[in-house]
């Protein structure tokens, strides 16, 4: 053996301190997370292994989130936790899908944006699911009936849409284009030729930002229907490779990105984009979202993911470390494809993994200041 | 009150362990027989029993690997995991000589040498996998060992750390007619190999990854590797092969997992494997160890978990297999505590000349549940002779170490003379134990059909 190598007294409290600590902190440090199956747990089976990457989630603001899968086919699913719930019903498996690049809810109806390996992206819509009576006592659950709205663009990927805050309508991005999709006519209607590349989000004015270009953000009201070519430019930061992704304080609207380096801003409809606020542990930056306090959540790395945590009123990034969950399901969890917040400013992300899993996280609660 | 055992610490402290034993179990004859040939029990014609220790990898801890070459030979990983910048050696018993022969140190071979600050190579786990054709054995390395300055490894905690993150299984072409290494390279960056099954007809190699749990194929003549996907968290230690070419292996929740190579997509079976209905749900029911029938219409398997179980599996018939339960392999217990699955534990599964299955499934003391005569170890590596026409199982021989216990089996397996070979997991250094066979129950080239998996 090299001369090198070092020699612990395994026995000594500090060498046990390092072989007992060290396995554990690998793993997320703060809150907990539950992963939970795609399916009704005792009573249905989960979707299965290879089409069950989680790559859409939208919520109600009841907290009822929908979501969609990709894989060898995508699949379009409902999760409800709240009451005497605590499933995911496996509303849809699509047809000639294999992938799910949004899920959007109206007050009434929510859609799926799936693509496919021949032919363009197309809009698929039907109800809210129905609160069940009582999950632990009986229940019945019945495939809803989706109506196809077709392809916004023929023959072109659907890149990302979003519901605008009346929940009336959706604003999405093909490969090309910028359509809106009503949820009460079922009308798609094509705005412009705008190019696509990553995320949508619903800034703080009520209009919908996207990426223009390599330096700008596209704004468009969707009240007014007017949008806006270059309206916001990037901040300074390398914005050439990762597709952006959004998150959204859902207490004034502020928006939160990251770079290509994993350099955090935040974007006001009135003030634009704030200077870096920090770097994420890892790079590049995955889904994200924001809890009721204001701190945004989000994934970073590639191969096993770590959580990070920045919050904006300690100014302080956090690394947490990589998922696992010991509840509902033991679990690591290494990649995930969209994040969104639940009724209770729990955060619950979608895994974009085989076997996918839903995976609810509850933030630590912060220790009250007193005065 | 009581300390939970780590998965590490085992190793370490299994000799101690064997001192606290035989204080509260004094047995005066016992330790004076330890290495002398053990007889079988009366019922049964002697099995000779010996052990053969890695006394030149003196830092080895675990013998994870143990499986009989193209060339009819017994070839072992003297693993080293429990150390800093621990390496494994590979190593063969040379029937001349009855000892071992110390093919190489690993690190040499894939230049990942213990100094480089990295998790380092320090064992092959379940993955030796034999080339009949060119006389080839596939082995591919895993991760556990810490690197040279820490005291243990987290694969997960240093997944995107540059200077210390496993640089990634090394797959090896050793020629087992020269004794050389025809080549090397990385078979799955960043992760370890927990287990490897060789297609001979196809030319493909199927591993799984650890810790990310990926099920890996692998093109030996394109060298060319395809990630099929994730099965989960808890890594199966086995894949099998059936005769339609399909990869088997089992996910968290103890449902069979079949890759088919005709529709390149990995299937959940419906149904759980067989598993302890009291306290267990079938998770954790992953494979521990497989071993094909003679005639290869059907596979003995045991799992990785407590109490584990013995099966029977027919894979060629039906959409889905016949599970066939064989009940559990050791011994009742307390289930409100959670015995560890190194001292409850199955492995070693072979078949040999006579046709019947042989494993070593451990056997402890245990106040309530087994209060062993004062003869006995407080554990037990059993020997056991599986009749698969009725099924009786009959102990033959009782495997025994010189300072340890030796209730822990990796692998076993048949050499080309019939004798059987098992490695060790309990000691420092390691090594394996051989069970010459009775005369009437041995002949040459018992060790084909060879196994393809690790």
């Amino acid at each position: 053996m090299s001369a090198k190598q070092k020699q612990f007294v395994y026995d000594s409290p500090e060498a046990q301190k390092l072989v007992e600590g060290l396995p554990h902190s690998a793993f997320v440090r703060q809150g907990t997370m539950v992963a939970f199956p795609l399916a009704f747990p005792g009573a249905t089976l989960p979707v299965v292994l290879d089409e069950s990457h989680i790559t859409a989630l939208d919520a109600t603001p009841e907290g009822i989130v929908y979501g969609g899968t990709g894989g060898k086919r995508a699949h379009i699913f409902v999760a409800m936790w709240h009451g005497v719930t605590g499933m995911v019903f496996d509303m849809k498996m699509v047809e000639g899908a294999d992938a799910c690049s949004a899920v959007c809810c109206g007050n009434k109806q929510f859609l799926a944006c799936v693509n496919g390996p021949r032919g363009g992206g197309r809009i698929l819509m039907t109800r809210l699911e129905p609160p069940p009576y009582d999950l632990i006592q009986e229940w019945g659950f019945e495939r809803p009936e989706f109506d196809d709205l077709g392809e916004p663009a023929p023959g072109e990927t659907i890149v990302h849409a979003v519901a605008d805050l009346s929940r009336e309508r959706v604003v999405g991005v093909t490969s090309s284009h910028l359509f809106t999709v009503d949820f009460e006519s079922k009308k798609i209607q094509v705005v412009a030729e705008i190019a696509g590349f990553g995320h949508l989000a619903v800034a703080s004015s009520g209009s919908v930002v996207g990426r223009d270009g390599t330096s700008y953000l596209w704004r468009y009201d969707p009240h007014t229907q007017i949008l806006h070519r270059e309206a916001s430019n990037l901040p300074d930061g390398a914005w050439s490779k990762a597709p952006l992704v959004w998150a959204r304080d859902p207490r004034k609207g502020v928006l939160y990105t990251a770079d290509d380096s994993g350099h955090l801003f935040s974007f006001d409809a009135e003030s634009g984009f704030s200077r870096s606020l920090g770097q994420t542990p890892l790079a590049p930056v995955g889904p994200l979202a924001v809890t009721f306090d204001g701190r945004v959540f989000g994934f970073c790395g590639e191969g096993i993911a770590k959580l990070f945590c920045y919050d904006p009123n300690r100014q302080e990034m956090t690394d947490l470390g990589a998922a696992v969950s010991v509840l509902e399901r033991r679990r690591y969890g290494y990649t995930f494809g969209d994040a969104v917040i639940g009724r209770d400013g729990e955060i619950i992300f979608g895994e974009d993994d085989d076997f996918g899993h839903l995976w609810l996280y509850f933030p630590r609660i912060s220790t009250a200041r007193t005065a | 009150m009581t300390r939970p055992i780590g998965r590490r610490e085992f190793f370490r402290g299994s000799a101690s362990l064997l001192t606290a034993g035989m204080a509260l179990y004094p047995r005066a004859d016992a330790l004076a027989a330890q290495a002398a040939p053990q007889t079988a029990p009366s019922d049964s014609p002697p099995y000779k029993v010996r052990w053969y220790e890695f006394t030149e990898a003196p830092d080895s801890d675990t013998c994870w690997s143990l499986s009989v070459g193209p060339d009819g030979r017994i070839y072992a990983s003297a693993c080293a995991e429990g150390v800093p910048g621990g390496v494994v050696q590979v190593v063969r018993y040379n029937e001349k000589k009855d000892g071992l022969d110390y093919l190489f140190s690993l690190d040499e071979k894939v230049n990942d040498p213990p100094e480089s600050g990295r998790a380092s190579q320090c064992k092959i786990h379940y993955s030796f996998a034999p080339s009949m054709h060119d006389g080839m054995l596939y082995m591919a390395t895993h991760l556990s060992g810490p690197p040279i300055d820490q005291p243990t490894y987290s694969p997960w905690l240093s997944w995107h750390d540059e200077k210390r993150c496993f640089r990634g299984s090394a797959l090896l072409a050793f020629d087992t007619h020269t004794d050389e290494v025809k080549w090397w390279e990385t078979l799955i960056p960043k992760e370890g190999c927990r287990c490897l099954l060789h297609d001979e007809e196809r030319g493909l190699l199927y591993a799984l990854s650890y810790p990310r749990d990926h099920f890996i194929i692998y093109d030996l003549k394109k060298r060319a590797r395809r990630d099929v996907g994730r099965l989960g968290s808890i890594n199966a230690q086995t894949l099998f092969l059936d005769q339609r070419h399909r990869v088997w292996t089992t996910n968290d929740y103890g449902h069979l997992v079949r890759y088919d190579p005709e529709k390149d997509r990995l299937e959940i079976s419906p149904l759980v494997l067989p598993h302890n209905p009291v306290f267990q749900t079938g998770w954790h029911s992953v494979f521990y160890d497989v071993a094909a029938s003679s005639g290869g219409d059907c596979v003995y398997a045991v799992t990785w978990v407590a109490n584990s179980r013995l099966l029977r599996i027919w894979p060629n018939e039906g959409e889905w297999p016949k599970v066939e339960d064989l009940g559990p392999a050791t011994q009742d217990r307390d289930p409100t505590v959670s015995v560890d699955t190194f001292r409850d534990h199955c492995g070693g599964l072979t078949f040999a000349a006579d046709g019947q299955l042989y494993y070593v499934a451990s056997r402890w003391r245990d106040p309530v549940y087994n209060p062993l005569s004062a003869e006995h170890k407080d554990r037990e590596g059993v020997v056991w002779r599986l009749n698969p026409s009725t099924l009786e199982r009959q102990e033959v021989a009782r495997l025994e170490h010189p300072k340890n216990f030796a209730q822990y089996v990796s692998r076993g397996a048949v050499d080309r003379h019939g004798d059987l070979f098992f490695g060790h997991v309990g000691s420092r250094p390691s090594g394996i134990f051989k069970v010459e066979m009775p005369a009437g129950r041995k002949k040459e080239n018992a060790h084909l059909p060879i196994r393809m998996w690790g």
